[in-house]
């Protein structure tokens, strides 16, 4: 490993990105990665939902539960990338403690369905307890964890919490009692939070935040609020107004044209500072705004933008 | 700046003719779509719009944004739909009119058992199991399928014209239309099977699959679970005709003639991807079609002919009117993009009809709004 700049990036071994459907956690997740990878570090991006297109948006092949190498960072360090399925899990974890192959072979073909049912949370604590054995074993300096979205986001993170209270012995809760004893650690586990300048959104980062602190004792990374309007001070004036400020003598045609556009960004970035102040007075955490960007596509270009960003943001 | 920027009048007036026959016609109405796309908001814009034109309308949503359901006067608590207030004011037909309720999924379920079990003592034996009470929120699909059930019971009570759910956002939306068949699958499990062979203890229980899966749970998660697990799975097996009959009646009808599926969407790329999926398994499982809406579409602001040096801010330098300039040149390269990302879509959307509504100045949280709304779908 390379010299590291400090960075709240790599405060823990362990990044879990979390947030809403739809507010960019997964783009955030990977930005991130290439954030600390350009920093120098090892990165192991990991995916639980099976977003295979993040390995592209990342510079490699799509996802695959194989751990591969997406990017070699010029000068820094380097991004694998895998999903973990919690199929797999099950039969890793099955192996793990020795159950014979032929049961093995039964329960994992006939009934994880079954045992995920009778068992609530264990899928998602068998996907944690892998990754708490990347992190025990130092698989990479740095973990990033694309957590399913935030209506799933909290139930995964709760599982061993939840277990723990069903379980009274065996396996399981032995995993359970580890897994929480990772996330509860800011040395080995921090989750960043995700979100847009939105209502609903912005309910339900809040909302996680307060689970994730002060249930799960939970160490929180800085507040993501994606897709931001650049807050331009101009925005305030007529459009007539500001043209003169700068001695442009303005076409009707163009006043016209500015007035609803302006009007419309004004409304929105009204809107967005309101919920920013939300976030800001609600969670115990740094914030971060990301720039909204222009284009509907994204590309490791796009990426780039969006690592520039995190990597400079005052935190 | 107007809705009327977004899309040209002849375009809009196919979509919204078209939804507006179907919200006259059908009896059922599913929203579905990618999270994050504002289809709570959505259904209640439709349902609105089918009360103020005379229809009994019920709108059944999940989890709704807070001040939503406010304006829409939802108790989260209330078992029974409950009135929209307002709803109808100052509409051509006062004969309508608004319902909410929103999903509980837990308590649903509690009521299909409640429904289908042979004796109230069955079926308190089955509430009161420490499995039962967890699988109902972790069994995989069980909050879509509770979604499915609560339309069957309130299209089956006969009180409304027109039923209205909000399905949960979903990645793999059509886990949704999966849900009956995956209860039944559950069902016809080969473990689940053995499992219910009466017998009082795990000696008896001969099939190899069962007993792996009994041992294995039994090293991993300790007795007392595998003891609750048996007699969950023994006491739900005196409901498994009535769940087995009551998934096919719900599948059949999600396809029946007058159900309709409204696709909700946004122009991201992501979510549009996530749509046309959703579109093909549609077609795919016969479930028919009605209308797809792409809502927050940004508005396109006028063109500024010829950027002059007059008019470019990198040549200005910074100032308010260099700030207005480069919001007006953001906003109409994202407003464009998006409409290059939807071109492809909406052809192979096709014959389903496309409605775009533009994100609006203020989200929408009021009745006002969700009029508003209502108006850009489906025409004033």
């Amino acid at each position: 490993m390379r010299s590291m700049q400090p960075s709240w990036v790599t405060d823990a071994r362990v990044a879990v990105v979390a947030g809403k459907g739809g507010v960019g956690s997964t783009t955030v997740a990977a930005a991130l990665a290439l954030v600390a990878a350009q920093q120098g570090a090892d990165v192991l991006f990991i995916s639980i939902d099976g977003r295979t297109g993040v390995g592209p948006l990342l510079g490699g092949p799509p996802l695959t539960d194989e751990t591969v190498v997406l990017n070699r960072v010029k000068g820094g360090g380097t991004v694998r990338g895998r999903t973990i399925p919690a199929s797999g899990a099950f039969a890793d974890y099955l192996e793990l403690k020795k159950v014979p192959r032929l049961v093995r072979r039964a329960a994992s073909a006939a009934s994880l369905d079954v045992i995920a049912a009778a068992t609530p949370g264990l899928e998602h604590l068998l996907v944690l307890g892998k990754i708490k054995e990347l992190e025990r074993t130092r698989a990479a300096d740095l973990i990033v964890v694309d957590a399913p979205p935030a209506g799933h986001a909290a139930p995964f993170l709760r599982s061993p919490a939840a277990l723990l209270e069903v379980v009274t012995d065996g396996a399981v809760r032995e995993q359970a009692e580890e897994v929480s004893a990772m996330l509860g650690d800011a040395e080995r586990c921090q989750a960043v939070l995700v979100t847009l300048a939105e209502e609903t959104p912005v309910n339900e980062v809040i909302e996680l935040a307060v689970d994730l602190q002060d249930e799960l004792l939970m160490s929180l990374g800085p507040v993501v609020v994606n897709a931001c309007w650049p807050d331009r001070p101009g925005m305030s004036v007529q459009p007539r107004t500001a043209a003169k400020n700068q001695g442009v003598k303005l076409p009707n045609a163009v006043a016209a044209a500015l007035a609803g556009s302006v009007a419309f960004g004004r409304a929105r970035l009204e809107q967005q500072r309101e919920q920013i102040e939300r976030v800001t007075s609600s969670v115990r955490a740094p914030l971060i705004e990301l720039p909204r960007l222009t284009t509907t596509q994204l590309g490791p270009a796009e990426l780039a933008i969006l690592a520039e960003r995190l990597r400079a943001a005052p935190v | 700046m107007s809705a009327g920027d977004v899309t040209g009048p002849a375009e809009q007036l196919d979509g919204a003719a078209a939804l507006r026959q179907m919200l006259d016609d059908a009896h059922l109405l599913v929203t579905c779509g990618p999270g994050g796309v504002g289809k709570t908001t959505c259904a209640a814009a439709l349902g609105l719009a089918a009360a103020r034109s005379g229809r009994t309308v019920v709108v059944v949503t999940v989890d709704p944004a807070r001040r939503l359901a406010d304006a829409l006067g939802i108790d989260a608590s209330a078992s029974e739909p409950s009135e929209v207030e307002g709803a109808t004011d100052g509409a051509d037909n006062s004969e309508g009119s608004l319902w909410a309720l929103m999903l509980d999924a837990e308590a649903t379920f509690d009521q299909l058992v409640r429904n289908e079990a042979p004796d109230a003592e069955r079926a308190e034996a089955i509430l009161r199991n420490p499995v039962y009470r967890t699988i109902t929120g972790a069994l995989a699909g069980a909050q879509e399928y509770m979604a499915i059930e609560r339309l069957h019971q309130l299209h089956a009570s006969g009180r409304f014209d027109l039923v209205i759910i909000d399905t949960p956002p979903s990645r793999h939306a059509l886990d949704l239309l999966e849900a009956p068949q995956r209860l039944s699958g559950f069902l016809g499990h080969p473990v689940y099977r053995a499992l219910t062979v009466p017998g009082r203890t795990f000696a008896r229980v001969a099939n190899a699959a069962s007993s792996a899966f009994l041992w294995t749970v039994r090293k991993l998660a300790g007795p007392r679970i595998v003891e609750d697990t048996l007699e969950f799975f023994r006491s739900i097996s005196s409901m498994e005709e009535g769940l087995r009959r009551r998934a096919d009646e719900v599948s059949s009808l999600l396809r029946a003639e007058r159900t309709r599926f409204v696709v909700v969407t946004s122009p991201r790329a992501e979510a549009i991807s996530e749509s046309s999926f959703l579109l093909d398994g549609l077609r795919d499982g016969s479930f028919p079609v009605g209308g797809v809406v792409v809502n927050m579409v940004h508005p396109r602001p006028e063109t500024i002919e010829a950027l002059t040096g007059d008019l470019d801010p990198e040549v200005l330098g910074p100032g308010p009117f260099s700030d207005q300039l480069a919001h007006h040149r953001d906003l109409t390269a994202l407003a464009d993009a998006e409409r290059a990302e939807l071109a492809p879509f909406m052809a192979d959307a096709a014959p389903a009809a496309v409605n775009e509504l533009p994100l609006l100045d203020e989200d929408v949280h009021d009745l006002d709004g969700l009029r508003l709304l209502a108006d850009l779908l489906v025409g004033p």
